[in-house]
């Protein structure tokens, strides 16, 4: 079994309005899985009923072999959850709201002291140990958070936007933190509607909008079916270069979807192969004389392709 | 991130190896039954984990001391205070016999202890639990909670046994205190037994309403308006009900002439534990005088009086009353005499002969209330527990058509 997390036709309503109307997930063990999405696009709430905080209303989920909603005792024991509004307990002593959580999964007294100054260490705590909670810096509430979802050393954990409110460095610690634990074995899967914090982390995602999964697999892979793959800049040297001849030229390739010429005399192409072609491209088109300045691709490869598949109205495209 | 590096680089290692190893341990072995017995032990590791959370916020620093010692202090004061009044009162009145005063004193003082105590608990032990749920929900806890193993069943029950433990405290610490009407008498050691005993029952039932009413509205202002307005209906809207109905059903004492037959549903008296608490405590000796407890006594013989219905009389007849009761206070009457045998002599003034329809000697029946009392705050606490469990529970949760933004953005 190598899909630790699987989910079919997942179906939520409240009242009348759909937020998940039929996702189909399988997310392999020791992935790093974005879920992605606008606001409102059912992400929260497929996190929830894996979570098993939600009663789904069709289909199934399963974490680990376990339903969540037949199992959800055993589910809760492989999972671990970082809600994207955590709270925080007032009057509490950090190492003490790790210890209540380990309570609530049963953990003995003998091993949480121990699990809790380790754990502490993980998330760079070390030194916090008998501050209170409420005292905290945001990004320290949040590594403590992800603390309190790590004290039953699950296979899998599940967070809902969990760089939401951090600062930059914050966020590059909570990613440094994520891919640690991913070394470790873990399997995360992780929402998010902002797309750059996921780009170099997630090695798959599932692109989310009206409660249905539009895209889904690895980031690679779902740019190469994409009809616009990735975006290419291309720069030509200005003086004396007829830009609509080189934007003709640029079309006839067969891998260029579209040429478009921007204000700054940019050339932009939506490119539609893989490397190999658009070293293909670089070297026809020095070849034929056009004097590139810089050719390369735009850089958030996954916001595009994000803005690609939500804005326009695409069939949901499955990649293998 | 450089140095976080180097501190998570050794600890990672750690928790490979040895934690993953001392965590998993404990896990059930999976797709095995779960027997009976491990479901209580974990049920009860649950209360314990939230027990000793709530307990360690509550009891942290001083405030918890300082609580309790300002509580000792005021009651020791009413006492004395009460104990003063009434001191007062037969030293310069028409006393009975020191024996008789000093009895008098002692019953007083315990009646006012433990109307005093009813209504510190009435009040604190709905307020201690009113915010335990909603908080969380508030904090947004609650949600990391449900998605932990722990069951709704220990969550509710943590929180109410947390909070209960604390007004426990306040009632069995103010034990000493209530000993001292031993050293004046008139009260015996059971009556004592059966107050606290009515006192412990009412922290419960109250504690287990604030508690419901804590997982029933997700604001905890909201819960503690609801709880207060109920803890105010069980306590002062009872009376006022049961005075209402005496009011228009016995305009013509005991007959029943005016628009409403018979005296008010029995459910109603039970309920309110002051009356509980009136019914316990001794007040024979204290209500056949003349004290400054006087309301005291009115209050008495006012609430608890249909419980054995009016009791007419003419001469030293007693018309209506059961054999074996004790009946005390007597408002409009004589005293009220106990014969050797246990039979009630109430000796009634007479104006102009036997006119039954006039003269009304009305007593309070006690020992009859306070029981009944116990076993309906038992009984409601459970169904407040088990009512608040459902609510609690995220997926078995009861849909109450609470409209969309119950669950927040729902993205």
């Amino acid at each position: 079994m190598t899909s630790i997390v699987r989910t079919e036709g997942l179906v939520k309503r409240y009242d009348g309005t759909v937020a998940v109307a039929g996702i189909d997930l399988e997310i392999e063990r020791g992935e790093i899985f974005g879920l992605v999405g606008p606001n409102g696009a059912g992400k929260t709430t497929t996190l929830r009923m894996l979570a098993t905080l939600l009663r789904p209303d069709a289909g199934t989920a399963e974490i680990d072999g376990w339903s969540v909603t037949r199992n959800p005792d055993e589910a809760r024991r492989v999972l671990g959850f970082m809600p994207d509004a955590f709270g925080v307990y007032d009057d509490m002593k950090v190492w003490e709201y790790l210890d209540f959580f380990a309570r609530c999964y049963g953990l003995p007294q003998a091993g949480r002291r121990r699990m809790i100054g380790d754990l502490l260490d993980l998330v760079d705590l070390g030194d916090k140990r008998d501050a209170y909670v409420q005292n905290l810096s945001r990004g320290m509430q949040q590594r403590l958070c992800l603390a309190h979802a790590l004290v039953h050393d699950p296979q899998v954990l599940l967070l809902d936007e969990p760089a939401s409110g951090l600062d930059p460095r914050a966020r590059v610690e909570l990613r440094e933190l994520l891919r640690e634990l991913r070394s470790m074995g873990k399997t995360i899967v992780i929402s998010s509607h902002i797309l750059p914090e996921l780009e170099e982390l997630c090695t798959s995602v599932a692109i989310v909008d009206r409660g249905q999964v539009l895209a889904h697999g690895r980031v690679a892979d779902i740019e190469r079916r994409l009809r616009f793959g990735a975006v290419l800049r291309v720069r030509l040297l200005l003086d004396g270069v007829d830009l609509a001849a080189a934007r003709d030229r640029f079309t006839a390739d067969p891998d260029v979807a579209s040429a478009t010429i921007l204000a700054d005399g940019t050339i932009e192409l939506g490119f539609r192969g893989d490397d190999a072609a658009s070293a293909r491209l670089l070297a026809d088109s020095v070849a034929a004389g056009l004097p590139i300045v810089s050719f390369a691709r735009a850089a958030s490869d996954l916001e595009e392709l994000f803005l690609q598949v939500t804005g326009q109205d695409l069939e949901p495209i499955e990649a293998a | 991130m450089g140095t976080m590096t180097d501190a998570t680089e050794t600890a990672i290692d750690e928790t490979a190896t040895e934690p993953i190893a001392a965590v998993t341990e404990p896990i059930p072995s999976p797709r095995r039954r779960r027997s009976p017995l491990g479901g209580i032990r974990r049920t009860a590791g649950g209360v314990g984990a939230v027990g000793v959370k709530e307990l360690r916020g509550r009891m942290r620093g001083r405030r918890a001391f300082v609580i309790l010692s300002l509580y000792l202090v005021l009651l020791a004061g009413f006492a004395w205070m009460v104990e003063l009044m009434m001191e007062r009162t037969y030293s310069t009145g028409i006393g009975g016999n020191a024996v008789f005063a000093t009895a008098a004193i002692g019953q007083g003082i315990f009646a006012a202890l433990l109307m005093l105590e009813t209504l510190l608990v009435a009040f604190l032990a709905p307020m201690a639990t009113a915010g335990s749920i909603s908080l969380e929900r508030e904090k947004q806890t609650l949600e990391m909670l449900a998605a932990t193993p722990i069951t709704s069943f220990a969550i509710v029950l943590g929180k109410l046994l947390s909070a209960l433990v604390y007004v426990w405290l306040l009632i069995a610490a103010s034990i000493p205190l209530t000993a001292v009407v031993f050293v004046f008498g008139g009260v015996a050691p059971d009556d004592v037994a059966r107050g606290y005993l009515v006192l412990i029952v009412t922290a419960l039932g109250f504690g287990s309403f604030g508690l419901f009413c804590s997982s029933l509205v997700k604001r905890t202002q909201a819960a503690t308006a609801i709880t207060i307005f109920g803890v105010l209906a069980v306590s002062m809207g009872t009376l006022f009900v049961i005075f209402f109905w005496q009011s228009i059903a016995t305009t013509d004492i005991g007959r029943g002439s005016g628009p409403v037959r018979g005296s008010a549903p029995d459910p109603i008296v039970y309920l309110n534990p002051f009356l509980a608490q009136a019914d316990i405590a001794p007040a024979d000796v204290l209500c056949a005088t003349d004290t400054s407890l006087r309301y005291y006594c009115r209050f008495r013989s006012l609430f608890l009086l249909d419980q054995s219905g009016v009791i007419f009389g003419g001469g030293t007849d007693v018309v209506g009353v059961k054999p074996g009761l004790i009946l005390d206070g007597v408002i409009g009457g004589g005293p009220v005499n106990i014969a050797p045998d246990g039979g009630v002599i109430v000796e009634v003034p007479l104006l102009g002969g036997p006119q039954p329809a006039d003269v009304v000697a009305s007593g309070a029946v006690t020992d009859t209330i306070w029981q009944k009392t116990v076993i309906a705050w038992l009984v409601l606490s459970v169904v407040f527990l088990v009512l608040s469990v459902q609510l609690v529970s995220p997926t078995r949760r009861w849909h109450l058509r609470r409209g969309a933004g119950n669950r927040g953005g729902g993205s």
